[in-house]
């Protein structure tokens, strides 16, 4: 994957270099908007990472120019900016994704690897398979070994954010903005209690874990075949 | 229903008119009467100076035959002459009258006089030679005709008036209503160059002067927002970058310690961080919505509906988990302009309250009704009667009943309120015992 990232600050810029990206991925930096601009129109990327707030443009414009030009390559906003109308003025200037400063390495990661999904039309077909699970889509029935798993509608909606997204570590804030649409974090355990609903519906009847909860960051969805049971901990 | 001042003019104007009408008719009616009674007058000593003249140079008797003479002519106006003329004894020598009024001749006294039941004449007596006493009495001409003539032109002119006048100020109005509803029009709908041509106009008459003056208001009122949203962005921005390269040390940190307790410390303080952001921007979120309270710039439809219940159901798991009782009722389809995520920012705050302020087997009620009224109540603790009126005070958080020990920065609810009045809403702590009552409902006015 080769991503474009624009960003002014030197230290943010190494810091993103420092991810943990995979073998053959490039990331290319530019310090300044206009520099950005000029590399983006020229050189076929997968996907830009652009600040919202740089030293000799704004972001929001920087984008809505790209787009004007014809540049069609997803782009994902990193901003400072978090509330949710600065989100929103993001995305309406033309970018496909949003992430407010500090994020998550790997929510960045995994937005960055949905978006170059989406864009090389590798989007999910009516029924998503990964390791020991199915989710049929359109059905809206999943499954685990063959068996079916009884999950209500609200449940259903986060096993398939999960099956979209297999193998990725999912943050609480990608769960609470992509699958219920809140952009912040309630201060209940809501997040907890439908995840630890969905373990115990994924993992009932088998004998290794399905859900592994990431210290410190988020949960991941395992192939669910026949892996020892680790102990869970807290993110 | 909104009432138009210029409907207010132009029936004030009618009615003026018309009263104006009234009282110039009473005027004119009084000139009348005074006119057709002066002329009277004038006609009764016309008539009685050509008599004396007819007695001193004819006598008596030629004085009897020339009032007989005038006896025997009806005048065309109906208005009849009545004499009476009689010698020093009292006896009648000419004229119809029957017995002499209560008129002094010997002073030429004039005055009004009664003939026969019905009829009033303006009489003169005086006393002529060989003590003779001569009475001219004239009947008035019948003011009737005259002033039916008036009236009518009166009352057909004055139509003509009133309507002239209640079309002017119809048209006057129409046209400062429209000019009047433009300059409205360009301030709701925020519309920039009407209101940048408004704040340029040349002063031309009080209408441009108003506008001119409430378009510039409003130019210092958006230099404002910009300065305040600069100020805003960029403290956040410095913020959150420092905060964002802390983040990234302790990533690394997490990730070179193979100690679990110091590990533990690490996630702790990237919550602390997180947290800390979070209070940053409910603030700045506080702000901005009192800063665009009253604007319905950017708000779209939303369905209130289907947002709580989303929550609700979202929010059943949690219940379940803790033991709550926990049930909505919530009205379909009830919509208002509004910021989707903001309002359901509002409806979480106080579900998220419901939720950390209860007690096991608590209950939690939400109810949705048109207006809209959103009722949420738990049967928790409460909020202490000293603490009611300050809960939706920034960092407020009551302990007397609800508990110190509960996380939040407080401020939730000073957020709700703020999001609430940005949709011209108003959120309500209501008095209930046990628990606490929220309801949001629109402000009043």
């Amino acid at each position: 994957m080769k991503v474009l990232y624009i960003e002014d600050d030197p230290r943010a810029a190494a810091e993103l270099c420092e991810l943990g990206w995979q073998q053959g991925d490039i990331i290319a930096v530019e310090t300044d908007g206009q520099s950005g601009l000029r590399r983006a129109g020229i050189e076929a990327f997968d996907v830009i990472i652009m600040d919202r707030m740089l030293g000799d443009s704004d972001g929001l414009a920087l984008v809505a120019r790209l787009r004007d030009s014809g540049v069609s390559t997803p782009v994902l906003m990193l901003s400072a900016l978090g509330r949710t109308s600065d989100r929103a003025e993001g995305l309406e200037a033309g970018a496909d994704d949003y992430l407010a400063k500090p994020f998550e390495a790997l929510e960045l990661l995994a937005r960055i690897r949905a978006l170059h999904r989406r864009a090389s039309g590798r989007e999910h077909s009516a029924v998503i398979l990964y390791g020991a699970f199915e989710c049929h889509v359109k059905a809206r029935t999943a499954f685990r070994s063959n068996r079916h798993l009884a999950l209500s509608p609200r449940e259903f909606e986060l096993f398939r954010y999960f099956m979209e997204n297999a193998g990725e570590v999912i943050t609480r804030e990608m769960l609470l903005f992509d699958v219920w649409n809140m952009a912040f974090d309630p201060q209940t355990n809501v997040v907890d209690v439908n995840i630890g609903r969905l373990r115990r519906k994924l993992e009932e009847g088998f004998d290794s874990p399905a859900l592994e909860t990431v210290w410190g960051s988020g949960y991941r969805l395992l192939e669910g075949r026949a892996e020892p049971r680790t102990e869970d901990q807290a993110p | 229903m909104r009432r138009s001042i210029f409907t207010h003019i132009t029936v004030l104007s009618a009615a003026l008119s018309a009263a104006l009408l009234l009282g110039l008719w009473w005027v004119t009616d009084r000139t009348i009467d005074e006119t057709i009674a002066a002329s009277l007058a004038e006609g009764v000593d016309v008539d009685l100076a050509g008599l004396v003249d007819i007695h001193a140079s004819g006598g008596a008797d030629e004085l009897a035959r020339r009032i007989d003479d005038r006896l025997a002519v009806m005048p065309k106006d109906g208005a009849r002459a009545h004499y009476l003329l009689i010698d020093g004894e009292g006896v009648r020598i000419a004229g119809d009258l029957a017995a002499w009024p209560d008129l002094d001749p010997a002073i030429s006294e004039r005055g009004p006089i009664r003939i026969g039941q019905q009829t009033r004449a303006e009489a003169r007596a005086t006393m002529l030679a060989g003590n003779l006493r001569l009475l001219v009495a004239h009947e008035p001409v019948g003011r009737g005709a005259l002033l039916s003539r008036v009236g009518l032109v009166f009352v057909l002119g004055g139509a003509v008036f009133v309507a002239c006048i209640a079309l002017f100020a119809q048209v006057a109005g129409a046209r400062v209503r429209h000019r009047v509803a433009s300059v409205g029009a360009a301030f709701r709908n925020g519309d920039d160059q009407a209101l940048a041509a408004l704040a340029t106009a040349e002063r031309k008459d009080e209408i441009d002067e108003i506008a001119r003056q409430a378009a510039l208001a409003l130019e210092r009122d958006r230099q404002l927002m910009t300065a305040y949203r600069e100020t805003s962005e960029q403290v956040a921005h410095e913020i959150r970058t420092p905060l964002s390269h802390l983040d990234a040390r302790l990533v690394k940190a997490l990730a070179a310690s193979n100690n679990r307790q110091a590990g533990d410390h690490l996630v702790a303080a990237r919550g602390d961080i997180r947290r800390l952001v979070g209070t940053l921007e409910a603030l700045l979120d506080i702000a901005a919505s009192k800063a665009h309270r009253g604007q319905r710039k950017g708000l779209r439809p939303v369905d209130l509906s289907a947002l709580t219940r989303g929550i609700c159901e979202l929010y059943q798991d949690t219940a379940e988990d803790a033991g709550y009782a926990f049930s909505w009722d919530i009205a379909p389809d009830i919509t208002l302009p509004g910021d989707e995520a903001q309002l359901g920012r509002v409806v979480t705050n106080l579900l998220d309250n419901a939720f950390k302020y209860n007690r096991p087997g608590g209950t939690i009620r939400v109810v949705l009704e048109p207006g809209p009224r959103l009722s949420i109540a738990d049967n928790g603790p409460g909020i202490a009667p000293a603490d009611r009126t300050r809960v939706f005070e920034r960092f407020y958080r009551g302990n007397a009943v609800t508990g110190g020990d509960q996380p939040g920065a407080g401020l939730g609810l000073a957020l709700a309120q703020a999001i609430a009045q940005r949709h011209g809403l108003v959120l309500k702590l209501l008095p209930s015992e046990p628990g606490a009552h929220f309801i949001l409902l629109p402000e009043e006015g």
